[in-house]
């Protein structure tokens, strides 16, 4: 009796030691989902930030991208292909123009379509204030695409979702 | 049952089993119409004022089309990827309809719209377009700003989440 006591407790540490390895161990779309928040922190920018820290962020920024990345949006203009450093160098610019900014995603629905490709839809927000103190708020649909390479999910194309069509 | 033990019983009650199944009864169903039925909102921008301001609350009631369809004047509730960010549109123009702005006028299929909603002065001019099948044509109801800063166009219906409570 003592024994089968003992029985259900080891069972019960060891089903309790499983449960807790498959929840907090990184799984794929918790990586996946890594990449997003990273993004999220390298875009946004307090009044604050030195020079250090935005260049610091801005060559983070340029890793989490692929050799390529692929840029598909209604305004011809901003379409196409670019590599890393140019990400890293029109970000850097961008984000000169606005003191503080801010990047949120929202509602991220992450598939794998393919093996080491990942597929994520979501609600990009992004919040800004000009020097000349006006309030900027923009929000779009994003679907990306991220290729797992060396390990690591990298963003390879992004297309701006048309959800209002003038 | 003194009225002073009653008052302390309904704000201190005892944890029987009976009171927590109905704690939890009520957190589900709390759950189920608050995220699914009737979404708490926050209303931010100023693309719809003076019908909504900016800053204030309201509620996404997502039956009202149910068993209708969008029409013509209703302020609409537009999804992004999910339900977590939303635009506030009004609906000016139905699928197979020709929606056109000439000097802040709306005209559908050639014919002014009187828009008593639009406070502010408009000057907007937007070659006619048809809407395409399964799609509504959505404008916010302020056009004090130019016609390229206004986020506004053809919406699928699909996208159409519900309408605000008031």
């Amino acid at each position: 009796m003592v024994r089968l006591r003992y029985v259900i407790i080891a069972l019960v540490v060891v089903g309790l030691g499983l449960f807790a390895v498959v929840y907090f161990s990184p799984s794929e779309e918790k990586r996946v989902r890594k990449q997003f928040d990273l993004l999220s922190e390298y875009v946004s920018k307090d009044p604050d930030e030195n020079a250090i820290a935005m260049a610091r962020k801005m060559q983070n920024l340029g890793s989490l991208f692929g050799d390529s990345c692929e840029l598909q949006i209604a305004v011809e203009v901003l379409s196409g292909t670019y590599t890393r450093e140019e990400i890293s160098s029109y970000a850097a610019r961008a984000r000169a123009r606005f003191p503080k900014l801010s990047l949120g995603v929202n509602d991220l629905q992450v598939t794998f379509p393919e093996h080491e490709v990942a597929k994520v839809t979501l609600t990009a927000r992004l919040t800004g204030q000009t020097r000349a103190g006006e309030q900027r708020r923009e929000t779009r649909e994003l679907e990306c695409l991220l290729k797992k390479t060396e390990g690591k999910w990298l963003f390879s194309h992004i297309e701006v979702i048309e959800v209002l069509k003038k | 049952m003194t009225s002073h033990s009653r008052i302390r019983r309904f704000f201190f009650p005892s944890l029987t089993p009976r009171f927590l199944i109905r704690v939890c009864f009520v957190a589900v169903a709390a759950y189920l119409f608050f995220g699914h039925v009737l979404i708490p909102i926050r209303i931010q921008g100023t693309s719809m004022e003076p019908t909504y301001r900016n800053g204030g609350m309201n509620f996404c009631w997502k039956l009202r089309y149910l068993f209708s369809k969008p029409e013509r004047h209703d302020v609409v509730a537009v999804r992004f990827a999910g339900n977590r960010v939303m635009l506030l549109k009004r609906v000016v123009a139905l699928e197979g309809e020709q929606v056109e702005f000439r000097n802040g006028k709306l005209f559908v299929d050639g014919g002014e719209i009187p828009e008593p909603y639009v406070l502010n002065p408009c000057n907007w001019n937007l070659p006619p377009r048809e809407v395409e099948t399964g799609c509504v044509y959505v404008v916010g109801d302020n056009r004090s700003m130019p016609i390229e800063n206004h986020y506004f166009g053809q919406t699928s219906v699909k996208r159409i989440v519900g309408v605000p409570l008031w």
